[in-house]
C-alpha cells in the first residue's frame, strides 16, 4: 500500500496527488493529516483511501467513487455535494455534514453537529452517535439515520427523502411541514443491508421515519401569535436556526 | 341671481397617501393575509445613469472618430487567479435567469445570442439546460443555496462560477418558483414534487460565513484547476464592508447587484424596500475595491436597471468591468412588462412553462437579443469616442459629471457647472 506524510503540502497539492496514485493503486494510506481542510476534493475513480488521523472542513467534498476512510474526527461540511464513494468517519464530525450530498455514503460511527444533511439529494447519511438541531432542513431526496439522540427541529420543510430515527421524542422535535410514520417493511431491508454491510448491531424495528407532508406542499407562518395558543399549542414554530 | 348656481363637484382622481395601487394592495392582504408576490421587481423610480452626463472631448483633448476609427470593447474578467478568465467581445453580460422562471425556448434563445454576439450567459437557478450550454458562447454557471440540479458536471461545463449571496431583487431571499411553473419536467430536474410553490433555500449549507467562503473557494480551484473565475454575486446593501470580504475570500470578482434588478417573482415588499440601488452601489464598491489595492485584478460587474449604452459606458466609467442584463434582454425579446413573470401565464412565452404559451415567443428572439446587445455596444462606443477613448475600458470618473445635487451627493462625482462635490469626494480634487 503506497502511504503518504502530510508535511507542508496545501491540500490542492495533496488533492493533486491523491488523483494520481488512486489511478495506480487500489489502497492508499495518509499518515499525518494534520486537520487539514478540504482533503479529498473531486476524487473520482475507485480506491481505498485511510487517513490515519483527524481532518479539517469540507473533507471529500464532490467525492465521486473513492472510499474515505478517516480514523479521527472530521471538521465541519464532510462530504458536501458527494455524488459517488464512501467516507466513513470513525469518530465525530463537525456541523453541516453532507451538506447537498447527491449519492453514496456517509457514515460518522460518533456524533454529528447541527444541520447535518442540509438540502441533500440523495446517499445515504448514517450517523451512529447524537445529531445536533435542523437535522436534514429542506432535503430533496436521499435517507438519513440516526441511531442516537437528536436536536430540535428534525426534517424542517423536506421535500423529499426520510429520516429514520430511534429519538423516542421525536414528535417533539420535528419541524413544520413533516410528519413521523412507522419505517415500512422496504425501508427495514434497506437499512438492515447497510447495517450489515458497515458491521452495525442496532435493531431496525424501533425506527420511526420523518417525511415530507404528502401534499409536497409547505405551509409558512411568518407572524405567530402565541397569546391565544393553549399549553399543548405546537412547539416547533419557535425554534430558531 | 335668483337662480340657483350649480356649483361644480370636484372629484379627487388620485390621492397622495391612499392611491389605487395602495389601497389594492391592502384589499390583497385583507383577503390573504399574505403579503403580494409578483415579477419584474421594484417599480419605484431610483436614482439612475440619467442623472449622470459624460462630458465630451474639444480642445483639452481630442475627440475619436465614431464611424473609422476603433475602440475596444473586448472584456477580461476574472484574471485576478484563474489562468482562463472570462473573455468576452462586449461588457454586456446575460445575468442568471433560472430554468423554471423562463421557458426552455426563451433560454436557448438568450443562449443563442451569446454565440451572434460573442458574450456570456449565467444559468440561474435550478440547473444547466443542456439547450442552454449547447447554444451558448461563454457559460457562467450559479451556485446557488438550493444546488438544484448542480453537480461537478456543471462546473465541468462553466466558463465562469458564480456563487449567489443575494439577489438585488429579493436580498435575504432566493428563489421563488410558484406552482403553475413546476412542470413535471422542472419538478425532476430540482428533485421537488410537482406544482408546489416553491421557496428555495436562501444559503448556503456548505457556507455559513465569510472564513468557510474563503475554504469553499479554495475547494472550487482545486476542482477547476485555478483555470475558470469564481465571483460572487451580491445584493447592494452593505455593499463597502460586503465587496472588502468579497476581495478577502479570495474570489475573482463580484456581481453588484442593485435593488431594482428584475426577478422572475419576489415578495413585493422586499423588491421595494430593501436594498441600495445600482448607481450608489457601484460608487461604494469601486471605493472598496480601490481601498484594497485590487482595482486591476479584481473584476466588478454591476447589474440592476441596466437599459443602453449610455449606462453601459457610464457603469464603466464609474468603475464597473461589465455589466450585466436581465429585463433588459427579456424585454428585447418582446416582455411587455405585465409584471405576470410569477403566474407563468407569460403572453409572450418567455416566463412560462406552458407550452401554448411557449411556442408565442418571436422566432427571432436570439437575434433580436443579439441585435439589442449590439445597439448598446454601439451606443457605448458612440459616448466613449466621443470622450476621447479608443477602449471603452478607458472611461474614467473624470469623463462624467454629476446632473443633479442628489447624484452629485450619492457619487461623489462633480455637480455640472460646478467643481465641487457635495459629499465625500470620489477620486477629485
Ligand atoms: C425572470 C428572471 C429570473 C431570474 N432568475 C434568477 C436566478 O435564478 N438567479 C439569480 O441570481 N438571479 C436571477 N434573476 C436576477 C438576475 O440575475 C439579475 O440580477 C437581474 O435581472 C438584473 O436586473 P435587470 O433585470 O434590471 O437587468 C432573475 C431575473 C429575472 C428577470
Amino acid at each position: 500500500m503506497e502511504s503518504l506524510t502530510i508535511t507542508d503540502q496545501t491540500s490542492v497539492e495533496v488533492n493533486q496527488m491523491l488523483r494520481r496514485l488512486i489511478k495506480e493503486h487500489d489502497e492508499l494510506r495518509i499518515e499525518n493529516p494534520h486537520s487539514i481542510h478540504n482533503l479529498g476534493t473531486a476524487l473520482k475513480g475507485k480506491c481505498k483511501v485511510t487517513i490515519n488521523g483527524s481532518t479539517g472542513y469540507f473533507t471529500g467534498g464532490f467525492l465521486a467513487g473513492p472510499t474515505l476512510e478517516i480514523l479521527g474526527n472530521t471538521g465541519w461540511y464532510t462530504g458536501d455535494n458527494m455524488s459517488d464513494g464512501e467516507i466513513i468517519v470513525h469518530k465525530s464530525t463537525g456541523s453541516n455534514c453532507a451538506p447537498s450530498m447527491m449519492g453514496g455514503t456517509l457514515l460518522v460511527r460518533g456524533n454529528s453537529g447541527s444541520r447535518l444533511g442540509f438540502g441533500m439529494k440523495g446517499g445515504d447519511l448514517i450517523v451512529c452517535g447524537d445529531a445536533g438541531r435542523w437535522a436534514g432542513y429542506m432535503t430533496l431526496g436521499g435517507r438519513i439515520i440516526i441511531l442516537g439522540k437528536m436536536g430540535p427541529v428534525i426534517g424542517e420543510s423536506m421535500y423529499k427523502g426520510v429520516i429514520h430515527t430511534v429519538d423516542p421524542d421525536v414528535e417533539s422535535k420535528i419541524g413544520n411541514n413533516v410528519r413521523v410514520v412507522n419505517i415500512t417493511e422496504s425501508e427495514k431491508q434497506a437499512v438492515t443491508a447497510l447495517f450489515e454491510k458497515y458491521q452495525i448491531d442496532h435493531p431496525v424495528d424501533q425506527f420511526k421515519s420523518v417525511i415530507p407532508l404528502e401534499s409536497g406542499r409547505h405551509k409558512y407562518t411568518l407572524f405567530n401569535p402565541t397569546h391565544r395558543q393553549s399549553s399543548d399549542a405546537n412547539v416547533n414554530l419557535h425554534h430558531k436556526i | 341671481m335668483d337662480k340657483a348656481v350649480k356649483i361644480p363637484k370636484v372629484t379627487i382622481a388620485q390621492h397622495g397617501v391612499w392611491t389605487k395601487e395602495t389601497r389594492q394592495e391592502i384589499n390583497h392582504k385583507a383577503v390573504t393575509g399574505q403579503h403580494r408576490v409578483r415579477g419584474m421587481g421594484a417599480i419605484t423610480r431610483f436614482p439612475n445613469f440619467d442623472d449622470l452626463t459624460v462630458l465630451p472631448a474639444q480642445l483639452s483633448r481630442l475627440s475619436v472618430d465614431t464611424y473609422r476609427e476603433s475602440c475596444v470593447t473586448k472584456t477580461s474578467l476574472g484574471s485576478r487567479f484563474a489562468s482562463k478568465p472570462l473573455e468576452i467581445e462586449t461588457p454586456i453580460m446575460i445575468s442568471g435567469m433560472s430554468y423554471g422562471a423562463l421557458g426552455k425556448e426563451a433560454k436557448t434563445a438568450l443562449a443563442k445570442s451569446t454565440q451572434i454576439v460573442g458574450t456570456s450567459i449565467n444559468n440561474g437557478e435550478g440547473g444547466l439546460l443542456p439547450e442552454e450550454r449547447d447554444n451558448s458562447y461563454k457559460q457562467v454557471v450559479q451556485i446557488l443555496p438550493s444546488r438544484f440540479g448542480f453537480s461537478l458536471e456543471s462546473i465541468e461545463a462553466a466558463d465562469a462560477l458564480e456563487i449567489i449571496c443575494g439577489i438585488g431583487a429579493k436580498p435575504g431571499l432566493t428563489g421563488h418558483l410558484l406552482g403553475n411553473k413546476i412542470t413535471k419536467e422542472i419538478a425532476e430536474l430540482r428533485q421537488i414534487p410537482e406544482g408546489i410553490d416553491l421557496y428555495s433555500h436562501p444559503r448556503h449549507g456548505d457556507i455559513f460565513g465569510p472564513d468557510d467562503m474563503v475554504l469553499k473557494i479554495k475547494e472550487l480551484r482545486d476542482i477547476t484547476n485555478f483555470e475558470i473565475p469564481i465571483f460572487l454575486k451580491i445584493a447592494a446593501g452593505r455593499v463597502t464592508e460586503d465587496v472588502k470580504i468579497a476581495v478577502k475570500t479570495g474570489a475573482d470578482g463580484v456581481v453588484v447587484d442593485g435593488c431594482q434588478a428584475g426577478t422572475g417573482a419576489a415578495p413585493v415588499v422586499a423588491s421595494k424596500n430593501l436594498g441600495i440601488p445600482t448607481l450608489p452601489a457601484l460608487v461604494q464598491a469601486t471605493r472598496a475595491i480601490e481601498d484594497m489595492g485590487v482595482k486591476d485584478e479584481f473584476s466588478l460587474i454591476v447589474s440592476g436597471g441596466i437599459r443602453d449604452g449610455a449606462d453601459v459606458a457610464k457603469a464603466l466609467a464609474l468603475g464597473a468591468d461589465a455589466v450585466a442584463i436581465g429585463t433588459g434582454a427579456n424585454i428585447a425579446m418582446g416582455c411587455i412588462s405585465c409584471q405576470k413573470c410569477h403566474e407563468g401565464v407569460c403572453p409572450v412565452g418567455i416566463c412560462t412553462q406552458d407550452p401554448e404559451l411557449r411556442e408565442k415567443l418571436v422566432d427571432d428572439a436570439a437575434q433580436r437579443v443579439a441585435n439589442y446587445i449590439t445597439a448598446m455596444t454601439n451606443e457605448a462606443i458612440i459616448i466613449a469616442k466621443a470622450a476621447g477613448k479608443t477602449k471603452l475600458s478607458n472611461l474614467e470618473r473624470e469623463d462624467i459629471r454629476s446632473m443633479t445635487l442628489e447624484a452629485c451627493a450619492m457619487t461623489g462625482i462633480p455637480l455640472i457647472g460646478t467643481n465641487f462635490t457635495f459629499t465625500e469626494p470620489f477620486g477629485f480634487f
